[in-house]
């Protein structure tokens, strides 16, 4: 139990600077990185060529130099003092959000402002601060990470809903500006618009958990809810708010059915903004949740029984199960089904990623232990082998024009086989074959699925597995196998390296760190258990309710 | 005892040496996490691969991989050194936690499984002993490289010793590790550094075609490693060697063991077989000569082909779960070492003699497995990797001084040539080495497999040991007999010699050309004026400091490999690797014995000692002929050839050993044929019947469906939202109805 409420109801002066020092403290990389988003600002606004190009620098450079600072300012001590629920989750997450960063600001290298940078360079035009948006859209690319950053050290709603927002409404904007076309703006306002009614539907239940446990912070949420359920059961308010609020969260991580947006805003986007959309509203919509969950617990719950006493289970509330459970099943399956048929790698890869969504909630309903691990280990492999995948498409063109059919990889092996080498590994890492990174992280995903009983859950996931195949192969079949199109001659590298140095370094760690899984896992282990003393119990692997 | 006691014996009882007390004899590994910095043998290797990797993407000039693989490499010997004198019995060494997965089953009493692989040491006699001549021999012709692809500087060159670093990260892993699971990953990794250096001149077809075959062929016994781990993970719940010796010795032996334990062995010896070239999965190494001979040198004489002999004699105990998996492992291994050594009589390229020679040695080492004793096999691994490391760098000096050229009927007289003296000595000495010349090193550890196999043949009769003791015998005549012929065409006689097809342009480029067109006009050119001491313009530029210096090195070496027979050890194991062997699990399931009590077993006499005299004849014999045919009187070896060839009834004999006995041609028709038969059907049923059919017919299905949901998924932003207020409402809905009916949460 965490020593937070108990400081707070001293309600001494002292104490609440404490807090609210240590609070300061513990978010200090994310000052960093809004530091840098100013920089981005004002460098990319600049009138030397070269100090505008070296705007993504600067963001690189925040990002390590925030990725860096984590763990000089998140020890244990501190996270204690500032009353989180999951005290160590930001360490590790917010270091594996900031490499993940780096690497989706190196895919969008070269992606805005590509003609007006044409033109001022031919003289065609002279040099218009208006004209120019790669300013703004670093810096929006930062203040999007920084509330994914923020939503892991979240200890109150007000604090969970506002890093949400910060994550997401500059994404909207960064679609829009992500490239000069129609079906950009019109994802943008689909995005917005629908993003909108999903923040009115989790703001809603959020409203009710308030109304249901009377507190706002999260760890004494957890304790009145348990209180709650000793006493007798959750009531319907408080499993109505966080059924509301997991629907509502839904949407960020594109869970039906909040997903109908996906397809059409991933495709509508320039290829580095869809990777960004698919990995950084998605991480902190998991992280929501997983706070979510954990103010209700995976432990002491209850259902009664016709003859009116009551049984006490392991896991979820059953309601909040069965939501969960139908929204995994759906998730996966319409996902992958919705991928199956797609001419446009785009398109498919956004379904797909809906599916990874659909095993992710496996391990939150699994819970504590190698659940949550599982969905933070796999929320690392799915950001690297995601992030390379769409960076190689961002790294190639045709025309001028970002290439989209799956057609356009045809024999890609035979002009670029280190590309078609990275794609098909990453395609490999997706699909989930040994030993490639992905493969551990659904591994860790099914066994904690099947250790909390869910094995329907873990074999519709598993005939999932095997339907992505089925269209990842293409990936893997078009670029080594297939003889070169006329239209997939045409397609060359883009100017700027950085996408592909992105997709090398991503199927890089796709090879290697599956070295490092136990590593890995351990640090998502300290992570997610709520104290040093939880740690300890599931380590033992107890996990009998609580009295 | 009959030599043809497979004929007179057969079905009959062997002496049963259970898994379970074979294993049992294994010491429990002591940890020592004081010596993690043993790690560093994995990491310096690695690091070099980086480094060198690194030198190719800045495509650097000049010989900085070379120096920094040697540097990293001599260090990690240092380190192998080091460890050997810290280390007494089986240790293990954690490095760091790699894969640790638990999972509970329901229930407050269910038992806790799960698999544990970390990356850590599992260091014994066994491991040492391979790690004493990894490393070091990895160095040395790393050293030798550096002079032998000079010609590649600043193209292939980082790319080679990046190749190099990688095979030895992996080799470390595959000896070093302390589970199955690592020495896979060592395994795959070997293969794949093989791939890359096998095929390291892309631009030639038959390069990347040996590249492929090496890695596809070994595909057959890959599978076998990989169902094997399960198999054993599936019985004994562990992967990790201590763990498995001691859940083996609990386990109470063979008596009930079913099939999934039985077959284990047989799965291990697949891959094995595969990894070590034997029969029948031996037909990719003689392709593998297309690499860069110090590859040839490193990898497919003296270290990677030996991982078989390790994996077997790592899990040796598994090996006694079933009776008939020793005999197996022998008989394989002995008609490889025959098979191979007819080849190798009949082939022309010193190279791809040197290959077969390989193929037929480790046919020794499995025949030493098979005959229980892994002392004898692992002894015949260490000379071996010495005195074939020397015979293949001869062989690759040759080669890079005579521009490519490999055959022994255009090359002659080399000891009496300039420059050449330390290439023609030191192949003597490996050439003595391998024929069993008495006083060698391989003269010892062959004899110690070949006696075995006699004693063996008394102490488990039935599995015609003895009948492959003469086996050995024979090819061991054999064995002098082509390696001499290979040093009187080459090194003896007249001087005399013609360039490889290489001449044109070994200055530019070596290697990385497919000139065949222009391979007869230099050869005819050759042979206009091959009268005086070379062809036109051509001088052979002899070896310099780097490839003679390691060449001494290796040829000293391969002499003193002797010695480990005799000293070295203690008073129950005298020789150096009989002690290392005894204190690991190669010595499980051995019977104790004296070494001066041995049953008679060879008409009456003790094999070892009758075997000095036996082998060191049938030597003898075949250097003599060899002297004969291609010293003496060279003509004869064409007349006899010529006579063979006449003979209606005999004249399978050259044609065959010529061909290799047909057996690739054998495999193209029973596996490729076949499969590429399978392949054009299931093509044909894909497009057709698949893709025709169902997948079409499938497709209809959901654009059927599409036609309902197309306006949920139209693009209309008000669809979308409907869709979603739907779908909240659905599971709200739900909800409120399971909490109201059922009083779930209540």
């Amino acid at each position: 139990m965490s020593v937070a409420p108990v400081l707070l109801a001293q309600a001494d002066a002292a104490g609440a600077a404490a807090v609210t020092l240590a609070r300061l403290i513990l978010v200090v990389p994310e000052m960093v990185l809004l530091t840098g988003a100013v920089v981005a600002t004002i460098l990319g606004l600049s009138r030397s060529r070269a100090l505008r190009d070296a705007t993504p620098a600067a963001v690189v450079i925040s990002l390590l130099a925030a990725m860096l600072l984590v763990p000089l300012v998140h020890t244990p001590e501190r996270a204690e003092a500032a009353g989180l629920l999951m005290p160590m989750l930001g360490k590790p997450v917010r270091m594996a959000i900031c490499a993940i960063g780096a690497m989706l600001c190196l895919v969008s290298i070269g992606l805005v402002d590509r003609r007006i940078e044409a033109a001022f360079a031919s003289g065609r035009a002279a040099f218009d601060p208006i004209r120019v948006i790669r300013g703004e859209y670093y810096a929006f690319f930062l203040l999007s990470v920084t509330g994914l950053m923020l939503v892991s050290t979240a200890n109150d709603l007000i604090w969970l809903f506002l890093a949400l927002e910060l994550t997401s409404l500059p994404t909207y904007i960064m679609v829009a500006i992500s490239r000069p076309s129609r079906r950009a703006l019109e994802a943008a306002v689909k995005y917005f618009f629908l993003g909108a009614l999903a923040t009115a539907t989790f703001l809603y239940g959020f409203a009710m958990l308030y109304g249901a446990a009377g507190t706002l912070i999260l760890t004494e949420m957890r304790d009145v809810f348990a209180a709650q359920a000793a006493a007798g059961g959750l009531g319907i308010l408080a499993v109505l708010g966080l059924i509301l609020a997991i629907l509502g969260v839904a949407y960020k991580i594109a869970a039906a059915p909040m997903h109908f947006y996906a397809a059409d805003v991933y495709e509508g986007a320039a290829s580095p903004v869809t990777a960004f959309l698919a990995f950084v509203p998605k991480a902190a919509g998991m992280l929501a949740l997983m706070l979510l969950l954990g103010t209700v617990g995976w432990h002491g719950h209850s259902v009664v029984d016709d003859s009116g006493a009551r049984i006490f289970h392991d896991g979820l509330p059953r309601a909040v199960l069965y939501a969960l459970w139908i929204i995994a099943a759906m998730t996966m399956t319409l996902g992958n089904v919705g991928a199956l048929l797609q001419s446009s790698a785009k398109r498919m890869l956004a379904y797909s990623s809906i599916a990874h969504s659909g095993y992710m909630i496996i391990g939150l309903i699994a819970g504590p232990g190698l659940g949550l691990n599982s969905v933070l280990f796999y929320l690392l492999a799915y950001g690297v082998m995601n992030t390379a995948a769409f960076a190689i498409l961002a790294g190639l063109e045709r025309q001028g024009e970002e290439i989209e059919s799956l057609a356009d990889l045809a024999g890609l092996a035979r002009r670029h086989p280190l590309l078609a080498a990275a794609m098909a590994i990453s395609a490999g890492s997706l699909i989930g074959l040994p030993p490639l990174l992905g493969f551990w992280g659904k591994l860790y995903l099914f066994i904690g699925g099947i250790q909390a009983g869910q094995i329907g859950l873990v074999i519709i996931a598993c005939i999932n597995s095997a339907i992505s195949a089925w269209y990842y192969l293409r990936l893997v079949g078009l670029p080594l196998l297939s003889p070169p199109t006329p239209q997939a001659e045409a397609v060359v590298p883009t100017p700027s390296i950085w996408p592909r140095v992105a997709a090398l370094s991503g199927a890089a760690a796709i090879l290697l760190l599956p070295l490092l899984v136990q590593p890995l896992v351990e640090a998502a282990q300290g992570a997610t258990s709520a104290t040093p003393a939880d740690f300890a119990v599931v380590l033992r692997g107890a996990g009998a309710p609580a009295p | 005892m009959s030599p043809f006691a497979l004929l007179a014996a057969t079905g009959t009882a062997t002496v049963p040496i259970d898994a379970a007390s074979a294993a049992a004899a294994i010491p429990a590994a002591i940890a020592r996490p004081e010596l993690a910095w043993a790690g560093w043998i994995l990491w310096l290797p690695a690091i070099s691969a980086i480094l060198c990797t690194a030198c190719a993407a800045f495509r650097v000039k000049g010989k900085l991989p070379a120096w920094i693989t040697i540097g990293l490499l001599g260090i990690a010997s240092v380190l192998v050194f080091a460890l050997y004198g810290r280390v007494d019995g089986p240790t293990t060494i954690h490095l760091f936690d790699w894969i640790d997965i638990a999972w509970t089953g329901r229930g407050p009493d269910a038992p806790r499984e799960g698999i544990v692989a970390s990356f850590a040491f599992y260091v014994d006699g066994l491991s040492l002993l391979w790690m004493c001549f990894v490393v070091p021999l990895g160095t040395l012709i790393a050293l030798y490289a550096s002079e032998y692809m000079e010609p590649d500087v600043g193209r292939g060159y980082p790319r080679f010793f990046a190749g190099v670093s990688i095979f030895l990260f992996a080799m470390s892993c595959l000896v070093l590790g302390d589970n199955l699971v690592l020495l896979y990953l060592g395994w795959e990794g070997v293969g794949f550094a093989s791939y890359l250096l096998v095929g390291y001149y892309y631009t030639k077809p038959s390069a990347v075609a040996a590249a492929k075959k090496a890695f596809i062929v070994n595909r057959v016994g890959d599978l076998g490693l990989a169902l094997g781990i399960f198999l054993i993970w599936l019985n004994y719940g562990t992967v990790e060697y201590d763990g498995l010796f001691h859940a083996l010795a609990a386990s109470g032996g063979e008596g009930e063991a079913g099939w999934s334990v039985r077959a284990i062995p047989f799965l291990l010896m697949l891959a094995a077989f595969g990894k070590s070239a034997q029969l029948p999965l031996y037909v990719w190494l003689p392709d593998a000569m297309e690499g860069p001979t110090p590859v040839s040198a490193l990898i497919h004489a003296a270290t990677m082909v030996t991982a078989g002999v390790y994996l077997i004699a790592r899990t040796y105990p598994l090996f006694h779960l079933d009776p008939l998996a020793l005999p197996l492992v022998a008989w394989v291994g002995g008609l490889t070492a025959l098979f191979a050594a007819t080849i190798g009589m009949a082939q022309h390229d010193i190279k791809r003699i040197m290959a077969y020679s390989t193929i037929s040695q480790l046919g020794y080492m499995f025949l030493g497995l098979g005959a229980i004793t892994a002392y004898g096999a692992v002894y015949h691994v260490f000379t071996h990797a010495f005195f074939k490391a020397v015979l293949f760098l001869t062989c690759g000096a040759i080669m890079h001084g005579f521009a490519g050229q490999l055959d022994l009927r255009k090359l002659s007289g080399l000891a009496w040539m300039p420059g050449w003296r330390v290439v023609a000595w030191t192949m003597l000495v490996g050439c003595l080495a391998l024929a069993g010349f008495p006083g060698l090193s391989g003269y010892f550890s062959k004899d110690l497999i070949l006696a075995e196999a006699f004693v063996s043949s008394e102490t488990r009769p039935g599995w015609g040991y003895a009948f492959l003791g003469w086996l050995g015998l024979a090819t061991a005549a054999m064995t002098a007999y082509y390696a001499f012929r290979v040093w009187f065409r080459v090194c003896a006689g007249p001087v005399h010699f013609e360039p490889g097809d290489e001449a044109h342009d070994a200055a530019e480029d070596h290697g990385g050309h497919d000139g065949h067109a222009d391979h007869a006009g230099h050869a005819a050119a050759g042979h206009d004026d091959h009268g005086g001491h070379g062809s036109g313009g051509f001088h052979p530029h002899a070896p310099r400091l780097a490839i003679n210096g390691v060449l001494v090195i290796l040829a000293i070496g391969a002499v003193l490999a002797a010695l480990p027979c005799f000293i070295g050890g203690d008073a129950a194991h005298p020789g150096w690797v009989e002690w290392m062997a005894a204190r690991s699990s190669a010595a499980s399931g051995v019977p104790p014995h004296d070494v001066h009590a041995h049953p008679a077993a060879f008409f009456g006499l003790d094999p070892h000692k009758a075997m000095y005299y036996v082998s060191a004849v049938f030597g003898i014999v075949g250097l003599s002929i060899a002297a004969w045919l291609h010293l003496l009187d060279r003509g004869a070896a064409d007349r006899l050839r010529n006579a063979l060839l006449a003979h209606p009834l005999l004249r399978w004999i050259p044609l065959g050993a010529e061909r290799k006995w047909y057996v690739d041609e054998l495999y193209d028709i029973v596996i490729r044929m076949p499969l590429w038969f399978l392949g054009h059907v299931l093509g044909f049923i894909d497009r057709y019947i698949v893709d025709g059919l169902l997948v079409d017919g499938i497709a209809r299905i959901p654009r059927f469906f599409g036609r309902f949901i197309q306006p949920l998924q139209n693009g209309v932003l008000q669809g979308y939202a409907v869709a979603m207020a739907g779908g909240i409402a659905f599971i709200v809905a739900g909800v409120v109805v399971l909490f109201w009916i059922w009083r779930l949460g209540a």
